[in-house]
């Protein structure tokens, strides 16, 4: 019988160490059996956040409740193991005097089940993780996907409401990463619990998430879909972390209805008027961030087409990337196209004006 | 507002556990020593004079014999030092560099020669090599080398062992984490072996230095070579000179206070210099993944010279003197020959027991010395544990700050120094007559040995204890597991064969401490240590040596019982983690 899915909301989560601002008033909530990653780069407090959750950290003030269970309040502080909640490590943290079965048993050993129970139990959750063979191994006899395997094993065996993940793929290899993302993603979801999920990688957030939070210094700046944070963030850092394949300076001439007409502040870029989705309230200068899915590369000129120096290209199998410069020096990266541009030579970006944002840094 | 409610929170945590922990090291180490180098300027402090405050010890401590212990300490400590700084890196470079044989057996050679007490070596070298003992039995003439030996040679010569293996393992340490690829990116980059060697060396600078601080630190605060050989040759150290201004008649505490204070103050440089140079710097080469090491490869024959020329200079410092001791111990004359030739005899064990009316019997001092043992190690182990976890911390709490100060502070006081310190705080009156009166009781020679053994090794848990990932007990704790569960299950069986050397090793040392056992000692209970050095230099020399070598054989009896329990005992995974680290 699987534990009910933690229903998780944190109100007003600050941490500071010494003089450090790790997190600002965080506030949250994450519906039962919901897969929420939490998105940021290096510092952005994102593991602080997930150490908290756990209770291996302490707030330094805010309120963090699973269902009706209050976990933190002031005055109040219930221990990790007290929680009911499982973790994957970053560096895996499997004991390395213990087997791979005794590992993944560990969680058990509380449990009023009996030994056999709790035996077909480990063999059944790693077979499900397909290390079953492995289970008389120690640790160092593993490599790091076995190891990653065997830790998320262990996570599933304690059969809680809530699961975190702390950057599990980041010690992996390219290939090891895709495979164990998809059982994660899959044996996660099968368990029905909520699972709390940090990366810095936003394909992975993307891939994994039904909702994402992006940190940003302690802040959460931006809490939606996947689909949201990248088709409208809310902040350029937002824009910028998720994937840009560049940013042009431009000046905003009108703003309605969340639209603006911009012209490029560089003459030498384009002197036509873009009529394209803005965050700006107000017309002056601004910047407008580009997806790579919103430019492409073509020989002809035209009507959004500004042209540009191919500085490199690189095969990706299916086409190629290109990295262009605009006259004003500005550099795009990741631009698709199907066919080659040879280093050196002259082409034209085209750029989707509803696939752009316009906003301006300050707000 | 916000740092307000964080700054209470913090204060409301303060662990009761961290309380008492820094109350227990007060009452051991803190407050005896601080009490001793007050006498030094205020005497009248302590009822030992009528002056509230005088520099005039400060003055009569530098002069005459004082002033030469003090200068001879200081030269002696820093000749073996470099001795042992550099002896010890060049044998860690071939262990953990080179394809030399026997590298395991050289690893546990430093066991044992950490495990022999500065005296014993020096009875055992005297049995070896002074005219008349086994070295003149096997036809050398060794007159001109004991010449050499009876004298500051030979002082250097015995803390220079004495120091090499705290200097071998630091500097291992420092190598094993120093993977081949700082030497192979030197090397591409054009630099020839020289250039290589200047490159490489400063990354394990902070071993090089804790090898010199510890190394410095151990021989300045000796007290068996400057009680035996540096007596008889008349060649005053200032631990001795510590000691007599305390024991002659009338008694001077202040100049040993003084005395006391200059031994301190002389260690601080290098321990400061080193605790700074890690510090400020990150020279953190050692992650989880084991980093592929190549090894310097000798051809064949040298490969065999050079591991032969190491085994004997190691087995020479090692054996000679033991075997020496052994030998000697069953002769019942003073010197191992004699003009009548070597007389065989069991005598000097039979005399152990049963000992002349003028000495007392070894066998009772060396079942106290037990008891001490058994005690003082397992006391020691527990707060030497749980001070360098403290240590290891990553929070940096004032209490981590404090304990690296004390630990540093501390590791630079001469068991002579925390006796002396001891005697004069434990028999203050208020105390005594007040509190509670341990003066000349076995609790408190407990506590002076336990006292005198937890800087060394905290020091050495310190190591073993940081290598542990925090992630591995979080990951205990939210698996459900309670605190105690989790240190049951994670820490204790990684940490279970460090735990049980560092047991041994205080066991063991505890039994041969000659210092603190001296000054404390109970009337009528007096350890072996002591008993046998009373023996020393006269007729019942042989006796003296025979109760060395059992207590020789005993430390090995009883670290073979507890590696044999600890190898049937523990769990398979327990035993893995050593496994794993000494193949690393």
């Amino acid at each position: 019988m699987s534990s009910p899915a933690t229903h998780v909301q944190l109100s007003g989560v600050s941490k500071t160490f010494g003089a450090k601002l790790a997190l600002n008033g965080i506030h949250l909530d994450i519906t039962p059996g919901q897969f929420a990653v939490l998105l940021g780069p290096s510092g952005s407090g994102k593991t602080t956040l997930l150490r908290i959750l756990a209770g291996i950290e302490r707030p330094s003030s805010g309120r963090i409740q699973f269902g009706s269970l209050m976990v933190v309040a002031p005055g109040q502080f219930l221990p990790p193991e007290k929680r009911r909640l499982a973790m994957v490590f970053q560096d895996y943290a499997l004991w390395p005097h213990m087997t791979v079965a005794r590992n993944v048993a560990f969680p058990l050993d509380n449990s009023t089940s009996t030994k056999l129970d709790r035996k077909s139990r480990v063999v059944d959750l790693l077979r499900r993780v397909g290390i079953e063979h492995l289970s008389e191994r120690y640790p160092n006899e593993l490599s790091g996907g076995e190891q990653q395997r065997v830790a998320l094993a262990r996570a599933l065996a304690a059969d809680v409401g809530l699961i975190l993940f702390d950057e599990p793929l980041s010690n992996l290899d390219a290939d090891r990463r895709e495979s164990l993302r998809i059982e994660i993603a899959t044996l996660a979801r099968e368990s029905g619990a909520t699972v709390v999920y940090i990366t810095h990688d936003q394909s992975e957030a993307f891939a994994l998430a039904d909702v994402v939070g992006v940190l940003n210094h302690g802040d959460l700046v931006q809490w939606g879909s996947p689909e949201a944070i990248y088709r409208s963030p809310a902040t350029p850092f937002v824009a910028r972390f998720t994937g840009l394949a560049g940013e042009l300076p431009v000046r905003v001439h009108r703003v309605a209805e969340g639209r603006a007409a911009i012209q490029f502040n560089s003459p030498s870029e384009s002197v036509e008027m873009i009529d394209c989705p803005s965050n700006c309230n107000s017309v002056g200068d601004a910047t407008m961030f580009v997806r790579p899915a919103a430019v492409s590369l073509t020989s002809e000129s035209g009507v959004n087409r500004i042209s540009v120096a191919v500085e490199d290209s690189a095969f990706i199998g299916r086409g190629y990337e290109h990295v262009v410069t605009f006259d004003g020096g500005r550099r795009f990266t990741k631009i698709f196209s199907a066919s080659r541009f040879a280093r050196g030579t002259r082409a034209f970006v085209e750029i989707n004006p509803d696939a752009v944002f316009i906003m301006k840094e300050v707000e | 507002m916000l740092l307000g409610r964080i700054r209470e929170a913090r204060l409301a945590r303060v662990k009761w556990s961290g309380i008492a922990l820094w109350a227990i090291l007060a009452l051991l180490v803190i407050i005896p020593v601080t009490v001793f180098l007050l006498a030094a300027i205020s005497p009248r402090l302590l009822h030992l004079s009528s002056q509230w405050f005088t520099f005039g010890s400060i003055t009569a401590a530098f002069q005459g014999y004082t002033g030469e212990g003090l200068f001879n300490s200081v030269w002696v400590s820093t000749t073996v030092a470099i001795l042992a700084t550099s002896g010890a890196t060049a044998i860690a470079w071939l262990v953990q560099r080179t394809n030399m044989l026997g590298g395991r057996v050289i690893g546990a050679l430093m066991w044992v020669l950490l495990l022999i007490p500065t005296w014993i070596m020096t009875i055992g070298w005297t049995n070896l090599i002074q005219p008349g003992e086994l070295a003149t039995a096997l036809g050398f003439n060794t007159s001109g080398l004991y010449n050499l030996f009876y004298g500051p040679g030979g002082i250097v010569l015995i803390l220079t062992t004495a120091a090499l293996p705290f200097c071998y393992f630091v500097v291992s340490a420092g190598l094993r984490g120093l993977g081949s690829e700082f030497e192979d990116a030197a090397r591409v980059h054009g630099s020839s072996t020289r250039r290589m060697l200047q490159t490489v060396l400063p990354i394990i600078a902070p071993a090089l230095l804790s090898a010199f601080a510890i190394a410095f630190a151990e021989s300045i605060s000796d007290f068996g070579v400057a009680f035996t050989l540096g007596l008889n040759t008349h060649f005053p150290m200032a631990t001795f000179t510590l000691f007599n201004a305390i024991t002659e008649n009338p008694a001077n505490f202040s100049v040993a206070a003084v005395i006391a204070g200059v031994l301190i103050l002389c260690t601080v440089p290098p321990i400061y210099f080193q605790s700074r140079v890690v510090r400020g710097r990150s020279y953190q080469v050692l992650s989880g993944r084991t980093r592929s090491v190549r090894r310097y490869q000798f051809r064949p024959l040298t490969r065999w010279l050079v591991s032969i020329a190491l085994f004997a200079v190691l087995l020479l410092v090692i054996l000679g003197p033991l075997v020496a001791a052994i030998a000697t111990s069953f002769t019942r004359t003073i010197s191992f020959e004699t003009t009548s030739g070597i007389h065989w005899s069991l005598m000097s064990y039979q005399s152990v027991f049963n000992p002349p009316p003028s000495i007392r019997p070894l066998g009772g001092g060396l079942w106290t010395s037990n008891q001490l043992g058994f005690f003082v190690a397992s006391g020691t182990v527990v707060l030497a544990y749980v001070l360098a976890r403290r240590l290891s911390a990553t929070t940096g709490g004032w209490s981590q700050r404090l304990a690296d100060v004390f630990l540093l502070g501390s590791v630079a006081i001469p068991g002579v120094v925390l006796g002396v310190g001891y005697i004069l705080f434990y028999n203050q009156a208020f105390l005594a007559n007040h509190v509670i009166n341990l003066y000349q009781t076995m609790p408190l020679l407990v506590m002076g040995l336990t006292a005198s053994a937890i800087p060394g090794q905290s020091r050495l848990l310190v190591g073993p204890v940081s290598q542990i990932q925090s992630s591995l007990s979080e990951a205990a704790r939210v698996h459900g597991a309670s605190k105690w569960r989790t240190w049951k299950s994670t820490s204790l069986p990684i940490l279970s064969r460090t735990l049980t050397w560092a047991w041994v090793l205080t066991f063991t040392k505890t039994i041969a401490e000659l210092a603190v056992a001296q000054m404390l000692l109970v009337p009528g209970r007096e350890p072996v240590s002591v008993l046998i050095e009373t023996t020393l230099g006269g007729v019942f020399a042989p006796i003296g040596t025979a109760a060395t070598v059992l207590v020789l054989v005993e430390m090995i009896g009883v670290i073979l019982v507890c590696l044999t329990i600890y190898r049937f005992f523990t769990p398979k995974g327990w035993r893995r983690i050593g496994e794993l680290s000494r193949s690393e």
